[in-house]
Order: structure tokens, then sequence, then C-alpha cells
């Protein structure tokens, strides 16, 4: 007789520590300042491009995080304008001008160091899922700082490698993101 | 055993409230329960899980037309609770498509990859004539038994600076009639190699001339003189302009332990 009850007892407890996740307070950001920075390396380059107009919103709400970046290809600036053309020629950011990223993660990570989040990213026409990539968070008083690296290849978007003296650059171009969001 | 059935289904109740309210964010959350141990990228090609494509509608099929991408893209309809590319405040010239420039971009890349192409082999012959040059040179000073060259050393060195003017003014089409593209400031290495350009170009002007100058001063009997006589001072400052062009661009050379 007891054990039925204390069935009962647990799977009642069950939604109200998931209702309690759920409550927690909305909350919404926006981006402040960012840098996101490609590199692209080849055996006798190694290069960055840099960009710093990214903008960004995001809405954490019932449990879950819900954040969308975009910058526009062009504004990518590797110090060459020779290059920076070649580049938007090679991912077509004429025909696809905006790199869209979406980031997922729960709510209750918010307040972790670290945050695992999945993202779905959309560049050159095409889109790549990143599974449980860690992205470190510190707070800069009301703004919270968020770095990491988003492990893109250029494989990942079917892009052709540019070579330089028929030699193609590494399929590795690695993007990092060093972004502080304010809380509205 | 009545009673705890009952209470059972009485606290069950609740839980059913919440499954309903909550299940498009249930959907949503399935993802978290997939979550892989590493960062590896999926690929969008084989369709991504159906709670992603709920959660993140606008990651457009690439299986899809570009056409209907670029609409993906710029209509990118708001979803409940998530923020749209609308929202972000990107003017719409900036979001918008542009496959005119599209067009232009990779017909300028086709240019210069043919322009670096044939700016590479125009090296070997332009090389080649400066060391055919001395042979082409009558030897003796004023006043002394001048020494001819031999016509097979002259037409040599002749032929190989006609190829060299040739495949260098090709080299030079592809680069000058590549579409420019508007509202770019030129900026880096591009700017060093295009001013010696204008050391090279006049160069490759030049020395063709005085070489010309100076190949019938020859069959005329006479010492190279005059005007002709800086083919070779031309010829070789032309070629340091064009190999200093074609370094210039490849610069900043990063090998892989050592920086120059």
């Amino acid at each position: 007789m007891k054990l039925p009850v204390a069935l009962a007892l647990l799977i009642a407890a069950l939604p109200a520590s998931a209702q309690a996740a759920a409550r927690q307070p909305t909350t919404q950001w926006v981006l402040q300042q960012s840098t996101l920075t490609y590199h692209m390396t080849h055996p006798l380059h190694n290069v960055d491009g840099v960009s710093h107009d990214a903008r960004g919103k995001g809405i954490c709400q019932e449990g879950e995080c819900n954040f969308l970046i975009a910058v526009p290809v062009k504004s990518f600036d590797s110090g060459d304008s020779n290059r920076d053309l070649h580049m938007i020629e090679a991912t077509r950011g004429a025909d696809y001008p905006m790199v869209i990223v979406r980031a997922q993660f729960p709510q209750t990570s918010t307040g972790s160091s670290t945050i695992y989040a999945n993202l779905v990213v959309q560049f050159a026409g095409q889109t790549a899922h990143y599974e449980h990539v860690p992205f470190q968070r510190t707070s800069v008083g009301n703004d919270v700082r968020i770095t990491g690296t988003v492990p893109a290849t250029c494989s990942d978007f079917k892009i052709t490698r540019p070579s330089f003296l028929t030699v193609p650059i590494s399929n590795q171009i690695p993007v990092s993101v060093d972004s502080t969001w304010r809380p509205t | 055993m009545l009673f705890a059935l009952t209470c059972s289904c009485l606290l069950m109740a609740p839980l059913w409230t919440f499954a309903q309210a909550r299940s498009n964010a249930i959907t949503q959350s399935q993802p978290s329960a997939q979550i892989a141990l590493s960062s590896s990228p999926v690929e969008s090609a084989p369709s991504p899980p159906q709670s992603y494509t709920s959660a993140l509608p606008d990651a457009p099929d690439p299986n899809v037309s570009a056409q209907s991408t670029q609409t993906t893209q710029q209509k990118n309809p708001p979803q409940s609770g998530q923020p749209s590319l609308d929202s972000l405040g990107f003017p719409s010239s900036v979001t918008r498509p542009n496959p005119k420039e599209q067009a232009r971009l990779d017909k300028r890349t086709h240019m210069l990859k043919v322009h670096q192409t044939l700016g590479l082999i125009t090296t070997i012959p332009m090389v080649a004539t400066l060391f055919t040059g001395p042979l082409a040179k009558a030897k003796g000073k004023n006043g002394q038994v001048v020494t001819e060259p031999t016509p097979a050393n002259l037409d040599f060195h002749i032929a190989l600076g006609g190829l060299t003017t040739g495949l260098y003014w090709t080299t030079a089409y592809y680069a000058i009639f590549a579409p420019k593209i508007p509202g770019v400031k030129k900026r880096g290495a591009i700017r060093v190699h295009e001013v010696l350009a204008w050391i090279h170009g006049p160069g490759m002007i030049l020395t063709p001339i005085l070489g010309i100058m100076a190949y019938r001063q020859e069959n005329d009997g006479e010492k190279v003189h005059g005007i002709a006589s800086l083919h070779g001072p031309v010829a070789y400052t032309t070629a340091a302009a064009y190999g200093a062009a074609i370094i210039a661009v490849s610069w900043p050379i990063h090998l892989k332990h050592l920086r120059f």
C-alpha cells in the first residue's frame, strides 16, 4: 500500500521541479559589441579576417535560450582588399550576404562559466550544425562576455578552397567569437 | 489501493497540464538530449533532426535552389520566442542578395587567376631573356676589334624577348580589364603590386623599342650608342620591378617556423 503512494508522490514531484525550471524569468539580451575573426592558413600565409559589425539578440524563456547573431560577409577585413574580395567571391557572399548563427542552450547554463551551445550556421548558401560547442562566459558589470570558437571548415559550407601558387588553403577556418551582451 | 490510484490520478493532472503548455518547448528541447560529446559539425544535407528544424526554422535546406535559399534568408519569418534577422535592424541593402555583383566577382576572380598563372609563366622567358642578353651584345671597346654576336644568339634573344613581351601584355590585359568592384578602397599588398606596375609597365614598352634600336645599330656595323645603350639597364630594372611585384602580392610570407 505504501509503495504506490510513494510512487504517486514521486510523480507529483517531477512536474513541480520541471515547472520550477520553466519558471525561470524570461530575459532578453542585445549584442553590445563583438569581434568575429576567421583564421585561414596556407603553407605561405596565416590570415585573420576580422569583423566588428555583428548584431545579435537573445531570448531566454521556458528553460531555453535562443540567440541569433548575424554579420555581413563583406564586413570581414583581412587587411588586404584583394583577398577580401576573393573571400566574398569564394563564399558567394554577394548571393548570400549574411552569416547567420543561431545558438541554443539550456537557460540553466546561463550562470555557468562554460556554456555548451548547439549552433546552426547559415553561410555561403549552406547550413551547418555544430553541437555542444563550448563558450566561456564572464560577467563584466551588468554585461556578459561570451568567447569561444566555432570549428568551421570550408567543406561544411561546400566552399571551394581558394589556392595560392596552386596550393589550396587549409580546410579549417575556425571562427573565434568575442561578444558582449547586455540584458534588456 | 483505490485510494492510492485516485491519489495518483489527481497528482498526474498537473503533469498533463504542464505537458500541454510546454508541447512546443519540449520539441525544442529534444536536441539538448541528443547533444554529442564533441563539437563536431553535422552536415545539414542529410536533413537535420525534425526537432532542430522546428526550433531553428531559418536554416535553409542546402538542397534547395539558390534562389529559394536567398528568399529564406531575406524573409526570415519570426518564430515565437526566437529573435529574427529582421529584428536586428540591418539595412536591406546589406541583407539583399546581389546576383549581378556575384557574377562580377566570379568574372573578376577568373580573370585574376589567369593573370596570376600567366604572370608566373612569364617569369620563365623573362629570366631566360636576361641571361641571353649578354650573348646578343657586341663586345669590344671603341678603337678595338668589335666581336659581333652570332646570328643564332641574337635570334634566340630576340625570340625570347618577343615571347616575354607577348606574355607580359596578355598577363596585363587580364589585370587591367578584370571588373572593378565599386566602393572598394584598395588596401594591403595589392597597392604595392599596382605601384610597381608603373615601373615594369613602361619598362616593357621601352625595353623592346630600345632592343630594336640596338639591333639596327649592330646590323649597321655600329657600336650600340645613344638611348639604345640603355636597353640592358632598362630590361634589368623592369625585371627587378616585375619580380618585386610578384613578391609584394605574396607578402607577408609565413613559413611553418620562419616569418618574413
